[in-house]
């Protein structure tokens, strides 16, 4: 597929001069009604820079908003149409997008081919009525898409339930509407930046492969993340997730680890393949990461946002507790890493900054009366060091003489200047995860626990060695 | 190579069958280029003398029926056959146990094959995914595949790279590669299998959908492989 051609006809979905919100209303609480405060607040903040349209054939107007009685009124400017009334009267509402020459539809509504036979029927005669007008539909069923730098929100869910997260260079893609509700909510409490969501409930159009397109293109957004529930059209799936991953990661977390077909096979082989075993198959031949829960895709997700990629799987790891730097030496063996056998200069260096009671090596140990000033020491040390691919630094933020600011400082400034991901692990309660959210604001990824910060790197060195495998 | 295969196709479907035997499976694989041994489909007790001197004592007898799938079940294949006398007993035992197992059971012929030498055992299957397609499987023989289920899967068509990075990723890699001192066996052919197999499937996409390879021999490096046993199933 060409570049401007999925740019252009997903890019409304996304950053639309004007959208129609057709079922918009004043009653609190509907549907209609959050997803027009949530343009109409987002253009009060400013982020939304388009105009609202709504729609509806019973208003004339909403707080202060001219209410347009049918679609085929809004002024011509209006290329993205949300739609969020019956489901019933929605196809008739497509042909009049289609009159309107609209190409960009999120269907909201549900009650379509999950409810069944008419269901299916409408959708069918909704996407006839799209392919024909060359109209692309994200849903129906759905919560649609979430955009915080273009103010695009059409989560039916109010901000004050459900909190939205701050933008970043994370994709994030799911079937299921209440899951990516969870998520946005999740992902803003865990300070986690979001620069695109969407949501396409039951897919009738615009499906994973076309959004993997798109985010090829999309120089907003570094990482991709899917959760996926199934997959309709597995071949165009396989291109296109080759495509993309040739270019930027992509997180996949896949649901329904259940096995099928086993009994219908009449052959070996066929027995032994269930659904979740090619699922397997179809991430490692496309380079798709794959992750075990949500917790794991988005320390992932993390990493690949705020590192580039290491050079090799040779982990370093620098801590100021023996404890946690042995936990992190087990997860680098436990993940398939390995731990970084450092050069002789690096030991020197080391062993003349200082003092007998601190350990050079791997794990150097900075121990429990150090200052930040010796972190830098270990950190410089490491990241000259040609042996070592990746940094793992424990900062235990507990101890005495450590200047949390100081650290933060320099810890940003190599993660800054430095090729080598560099991840952070920070241990504690409240006054550790203050300091962990200044450091991850400053560009650094911060894990609660050796495992976890282990874990995301492995998942670096899984991509950086696909694209290896890519070039050969 | 897909014509040759597709007659054997329609030969059997013609036939009002969806499972090929052994005899017709190989001749499929033949077609791609896969190694087979040199083996001959005898109709009577005199072509199957006349192939055993060819092949070279001693040989084996395996019985070919559509009805018969599960050969070793029926007791229809007989090894190490030494000469012609043992030759004309067992051609007599292999149609008893046969009419023993299934009396209904239609005989094609009997498969005359060479004693093989022992290698180290390795499948390759294919399955179909209703949303992804053939899938290519390859794993270990024998408990490896039974009771270990060290297999891994790739949509097919796969490329080099996928072939060589399943030989690595299953666990018993290491007794493919002589962890316990044996020579490592022949990594080459058993890629080229793998990638013979993806192509013979992509072909043959819209008539195949399921298959297994098994046993192959895999020899020590340089030798070789060859398909021992091999099932196709069709649509």
């Amino acid at each position: 597929m060409e570049k401007s051609k999925i740019a252009e006809e997903l890019r409304p979905f996304f950053e639309p001069k004007a959208v129609a919100i057709i079922g918009a209303t004043d009653k609190k609480g509907k549907v209609g009604n959050v997803i027009f405060e949530n343009f109409k607040t987002n253009k009060e903040r400013g982020i939304f820079r388009g105009n609202i349209y709504p729609v509806n054939p019973k208003l004339d107007e909403i707080e202060g908003y001219r209410c347009y009685h049918s679609i085929k009124e809004v002024p011509d400017d209006a290329d993205l149409a949300v739609i969020s009334i019956p489901a019933k009267f929605v196809p008739a509402t497509m042909r009049d997008i289609a009159e309107k020459g609209i190409k960009s539809v999120v269907i909201i509504t549900g009650g379509f081919g999950e409810l069944g036979e008419e269901g299916k029927r409408m959708e069918r005669e909704i996407l006839e009525i799209a392919r024909a007008n060359g109209i692309r539909v994200i849903g129906p069923n759905c919560v649609g898409v979430y955009v915080p730098d273009t103010g695009v929100d059409t989560v039916f869910l109010p901000e004050n339930k459900m909190d939205r997260p701050k933008s970043g260079p994370i994709a994030f893609v799911t079937q299921s509407g209440a899951f990516a509700a969870a998520m946005l909510d999740w992902a803003a409490g865990a300070n986690i930046g979001i620069g695109k969501m969407v949501s396409y409930g039951n897919k009738i159009d615009v499906d994973d492969a076309d959004l993997m397109d798109y985010f090829i293109y999309d120089d907003e957004i570094r990482v991709v993340t899917f959760y996926i529930e199934g997959v309709n059209d597995g071949r165009k799936f396989i291109e296109a997730a080759k495509r993309i991953t040739a270019v930027k990661p992509v997180i996949a977390l896949k649901s329904g680890r259940t096995e099928y077909g086993a009994k219908a096979a009449s052959s070996h082989t066929g027995s032994l393949a269930g659904a979740d075993t090619i699922y397997d198959a179809v991430f490692k031949q496309t380079g798709i990461i794959r992750a075990e829960d949500f917790e794991h895709m988005f320390d992932m997700a993390k990493a690949f946002a705020k590192c580039g990629l290491p050079k090799g799987d040779r982990i370093g790891i620098i801590t100021d507790g023996g404890g946690a730097g042995v936990m992190a030496s087990d997860a680098v063996a436990k993940f398939g890493l390995r731990m970084a056998e450092l050069g002789d200069e690096t030991l020197k260096f080391l062993k003349e900054k200082f003092p007998p009671h601190a350990v050079a090596g791997n794990p150097t140990d900075v121990v429990g009366d150090t200052d930040a000033q010796r972190y830098r020491y270990a950190i410089e040390a490491f990241v000259n060091d040609p042996n070592v691919d990746a940094i793992v630094i424990i900062t235990l933020f507990q101890v005495p003489l450590l200047d949390e600011m100081e650290l933060i400082d320099i810890l940003s400034e190599y993660a800054g200047k430095s090729d080598k991901p560099i991840v952070a692990v920070a241990m504690g309660g409240k006054k550790t995860e203050h300091y962990a959210k200044i450091l991850e604001d400053r560009g650094v990824p911060v894990y609660p626990t050796p495992e976890r910060g282990v874990r995301a790197l492995a998942g670096l060195v899984q991509y950086a060695k696909y694209l290896e495998r890519r070039k050969e | 190579m897909k014509e040759e295969a597709l007659k054997i196709i329609e030969g059997v479907l013609a036939q009002g069958r969806k499972s090929l035997v052994e005899f017709e499976a190989k001749e499929i694989l033949k077609a791609y280029g896969l190694p087979v041994p040199e083996e001959k489909l005898a109709k009577t007790l005199d072509e199957a003398l006349k192939y055993a001197e060819e092949i070279g004592y001693p040989v084996v007898l395996k019985l070919m029926s559509p009805q018969i799938l599960h050969k070793s079940d029926a007791k229809v294949v007989l090894l190490n056959i030494k000469n012609p006398e043992e030759l004309r007993q067992k051609w007599e035992e292999i149609h008893e146990n046969a009419r023993r197992y299934r009396p209904d059971a239609e005989i094609l012929g009997v498969l005359v094959a060479p004693m093989l030498k022992v290698g180290r055992e390795i499948i390759i299957g294919v399955t179909e995914d209703p949303q992804f397609g053939h899938a290519l499987m390859f794993g270990l023989g024998g408990i490896f595949v039974e009771v270990l289920k060290d297999v891994t899967f790739r949509i097919i068509p796969i490329e080099e790279k996928d072939a060589w990075k399943m030989l690595r990723e299953i666990k018993g890699y290491p007794i493919l590669s002589g962890a316990r001192g044996e020579p490592p066996a022949d990594m080459k052919a058993i890629v080229d299998l793998m990638l013979r197999v993806s192509k013979l499937v992509d072909d043959l996409r819209d008539y195949i959908k399921e298959m297994d390879l098994n046993p192959v021999f895999v020899y020590p490096e340089g030798e070789g492989a060859v398909v021992v046993d091999a099932r196709i199933i069709l649509k």
